[in-house]
This record gives structure tokens, sequence and C-alpha cells, in this order.
């Protein structure tokens, strides 16, 4: 390839629309807002042994997200911003983006641990404890 | 915006411009921490080009030019402009043309040379000429006026703030002052703001306020009662003593229709059978044609049909070519003497006949009236 065909490449390659991706920031401050998170949150995320220990989880229905209509450019307040982050770093899980609920954020953690390369279709579609059982399930049957 | 002054925000004034709270993400926080730190925000000087300047470690973003925004908030909230500017003039009394009332010729006339020929039979008002002072006591004797007219009246004759207004615009003094640099609530900043408002309005208001003040330094020596009284009626435009009225015309404004009531009354047709006529309004407008008719939805003989405003059949009529308080009267008085005495049972005169005819088409039937 001659260096006008790689130059033209190249340029059309950039022209190109990359759909956006919603990244972590917009996805958590999203729920920081809609749902009054606050600082006790990561109180909450230091003991997520004991959230898991306490929630009686049974397999009974496979449970659905939730919709939530997150901003695709998110902006917060200053103290909203520095809760988000302070998630974003405790958690620090790929998973978080597809989190819908504190619920789900709570469980990103545990879910990446036992299978760290689910699909994001998954992700997407079906709720964090119901792919948190099923893993669960799928360990136990192999055992 | 209104949404910002109306919340629990602190805001920012500096430099003439209003500066709101920053919203932060990754990319805006990494921005603010290459912002110089540690500088006094007292030094306008220095901080004068700034997009975001902090202050009690906040940081504040750039948004509004005061100036511009109060100039053209009418543009901006046109709604809410109104609304101020409503509130503003009716502090001073200079919404609703009030002013202009007090010196309309035609309720002048209707208030002070008409209504006492038609109320001038009650006993106080027998003997003597009455005067325009008399006349708005007597209108406060027996109309309950309430108290916020005699609240209204008190502004209405205090010149001193309309004084000052006019004073500070003369001299081209500045409308307002500007907030001074520093950390403000937004309800702080709210009043402020609607008081600059309110300067505003009053600066495009120049012209009125002059001539508001001139007219009330000629009622500046009348009682407050009378005052109040002439707020009142130049308010609701209407008004009723002894069966004869006066109400603003809505389709011609400044006009008005000036009535008197006729009262039940019998009439008799050709057989000496007595008709009861319910109380109707006989009315004239200032606007003309000045001829008489009927407001209310009425049947009378001379009358064409059974609805609301039909003028009075009277043969000999010729309505007045101007109008004066004479021929308001005269016209008033004709179109109730037809009504109460011009039928003539024996001739059976007018559109319709009391009793039924062979000759009269009988499209308007009395017999519910026959006593």
């Amino acid at each position: 390839m001659d260096l006008l065909k790689d130059i033209k490449h190249k340029r059309a390659k950039q022209r190109q629309k990359k759909p956006i991706k919603r990244d972590a920031f917009n996805q958590i401050s999203g729920l920081v807002r809609q749902c009054g998170l606050e600082k006790s949150f990561l109180d909450a995320l230091d003991k997520v042994g004991d959230y898991l220990a306490t929630k009686n989880l049974k397999f009974a229905r496979i449970r659905l997200k939730v919709p939530v209509e997150s901003p695709l450019f998110s902006l917060v307040t200053k103290e909203e911003y520095f809760l988000t982050m302070s998630i974003i770093k405790k958690v620090d899980c790929p998973y978080l983006r597809f989190a819908h609920s504190p619920e789900e954020v709570l469980l990103c953690k545990p879910l990446y641990r036992l299978n760290p390369s689910l699909a994001p279709e998954r992700l997407m579609r079906y709720h964090f404890e119901t792919l948190l059982l099923h893993e669960r399930t799928k360990i136990k049957n192999n055992e | 915006m209104k949404q910002l002054l109306d919340s629990d925000l602190e805001l920012v004034v500096e430099s003439d411009f209003i500066y709101m709270p920053l919203l932060f993400d990754p990319e805006i926080e990494r921005e603010t921490q290459r912002l110089e730190p540690g500088k006094p925000f007292k030094n306008p000087v220095k901080y004068k080009q700034k997009s975001v300047i902090k202050l009690e470690d906040k940081h504040f973003v750039k948004a509004l030019n005061i100036h511009s925004f109060i100039d053209n908030y009418e543009a901006i909230d046109a709604y809410s402009y109104q609304r101020m500017r409503n509130e503003c003039l009716r502090r001073y009394q200079l919404v609703r043309g009030i002013d202009e009332q007090f010196l309309d010729e035609t309720l002048r006339t209707i208030l002070f040379r008409i209504m006492p020929y038609f109320i001038r039979k009650n006993k106080e008002f027998s003997r003597k000429k009455v005067s325009d002072a008399e006349i708005l006591d007597l209108v406060g004797e027996k109309i309950n006026i309430p108290a916020k007219y005699y609240e209204e009246a008190k502004t209405f004759q205090d010149l001193e703030p309309l004084k000052e207004i006019l004073k500070d615009l003369e001299h081209q003094n500045s409308i307002f002052k500007l907030p001074e640099n520093g950390l403000y609530s937004a309800r702080k900043l709210r009043n402020w703001f609607h008081k600059a408002i309110n300067a505003k309005v009053l600066a495009s208001e120049h012209h009125r306020i002059a001539r508001s003040l001139q007219i009330r330094e000629q009622f500046r020596q009348a009682k407050p009662a009378h005052i109040a009284v002439l707020l009142y009626i130049a308010d609701r435009g209407a008004m009723e003593i002894d069966g004869f009225g006066f109400t603003m015309n809505n389709a011609y404004k400044g006009d008005y229709i000036v009535y008197k009531r006729t009262g039940d009354y019998v009439l008799k047709d050709y057989y000496a059978r007595s008709y009861l006529f319910p109380d109707c309004r006989v009315a004239i407008s200032t606007y003309s044609p000045y001829r008489p008719f009927v407001i209310e939805k009425y049947k009378h003989p001379f009358l064409m049909g059974h609805k609301t405003g039909q003028e009075i059949c009277m043969k000999d009529f010729v309505p007045p070519n101007e109008l004066t308080a004479e021929s308001v009267i005269r016209t008033l008085e004709e179109g109730l003497t037809a009504m109460r005495y011009g039928y003539n049972g024996r001739k059976r005169n007018g559109y319709h006949s009391l009793d039924k005819t062979w000759v009269h088409i009988p499209t308007i039937d009395f017999e519910d009236y026959r006593i």
C-alpha cells in the first residue's frame, strides 16, 4: 500500500462514526443523582460480604434489569462527583458501567470475581443477582 | 434562570457577571486542577477574564452578564416580566389607567350630572342642587366599598414616592445599583433582581409617572373616602344606586352603558285585563346611536322579539346628535315612559298586541304575565 492510499485509509477510518460507549462515570453519577446516594453507601460497599450473607438469594426466577436512563454526558455537583469517583475507585471493576441500581453496584465485585469474562449483552440484559446465582450454580455443578 | 434564582444554591457576583456553581466530570476536574491555586479572590483585576473562579473551596463558572440579563429579561421570560411589571405598577397605583379615568369626562358626566337627576327624589337631595362631594358621600354610604380601596386611596394621595422616582429619572441617576462582588444566596440575589426589574419598569414608565403626578396633584385636597369611591368605580367600571346604574361597555373602550330600572309595572289590554311586567333595565350607550334599549332578555309590545339588547320602538322619537347629560336623561325618560305607559290597549300599538287577535301574527305571547 502506497503512502497516499495509507493516508486516505486512515482518514476514512477517522471519519467513521463511533458509537458512544457509556462509561462508568456517567452510569454511576446518574445512579448517585437518581437514587440520592450518600457517603454511607461507601460503607455498604465495604460490607458486601455481609450483605450477601444476610440477603436470602434464591434462584426462584430470572430477574431482568430495571431500565435506567442515564445521561450520555453527566455533570454533577462537587459532592456528587467525589462520591461517584469514590464508588468507582472502590469497586474498580469493568462490570460497573452495566450496573442499573445501587444493588447491582454492590454485586459487581462478587460477580466479577466469579466470572470476569461475562459478555456485555448478558450484563446489559440480566440483573447481577441472577448472573451471580447462575455463576454460583455453575461452580457447584462442576464440583 | 428563574429556577436558579428560586433554588437554594450559592451564586457569586464578580465584575458584573453572575457565576454559577461549577458542575463536574473527570475532564472538568482535571481542568480545575490546572487553575492557579491559592490566589485570593478579592482581586478583580487578576480574575476579571477568568471563566472559572474559586471561592471558599468551591468552583464557580462565569454564566451571565447582569446588565444583559436585566435589559433582555422581557424577551427571556415575557410572562414573568409582565407579572413583575404589573405588580410594580400596582404598588404605585399606575396600573389600569386609573389616573385617566379620574379625568374621564364621560364618567364625570354620568356620575355628577346624570345620576343626581335619577336619585334626587331621595330625602337628602330634595331641596338643593347637590355638589360633587355630596354625591361621592352618598355613593360611599349606599355602596359597601371594600377596605382595600381606602388603603389604595392613601397610596394614591401620597405623592412623595412618585416625586422621588421622577426626580431620579430626570437627573438620570443609575436606575439600580449593582450588587457588590462576593458570594450570595440565590434568594438574596433574587430580591436584588426584583428591585432592579422594578427600577427598569419605572424608568420605562417615565411619561406615565409624570402625567399621574400631575393628575394626583389635582386630587391632593380631596377626602380619602372620595378617592376610595373613585378608585372603586374606576376599578369595577360599574355601579348601581336606587335603580340607576352604569356599566363599562365591553365592546367599546372608554364608553359606558347608562341604565335605569323600570320596576314592576302593569299594562292593560283591549279588554282591560291586567298584565304584570317584570323589572327591566332601560339603557342608553354613550357610544352612538343614542337610542334606548332593554339590556335583559325581555318581551314587550314595543320590542320586536324576546331577546337581549332590543331597541325600544318609539314612533316620534328623534335620537340626540351628541351626548350630553340632558340628552341622556331625556332619552332614558322617554324609554322608561314608553315601556311603562306607551302601550294603548284600545289602539294595540307596537309590534305585538297583549291580547290575541287575528290581525297580529302571534309570535310573542303575554298570557304568562296576565294577572
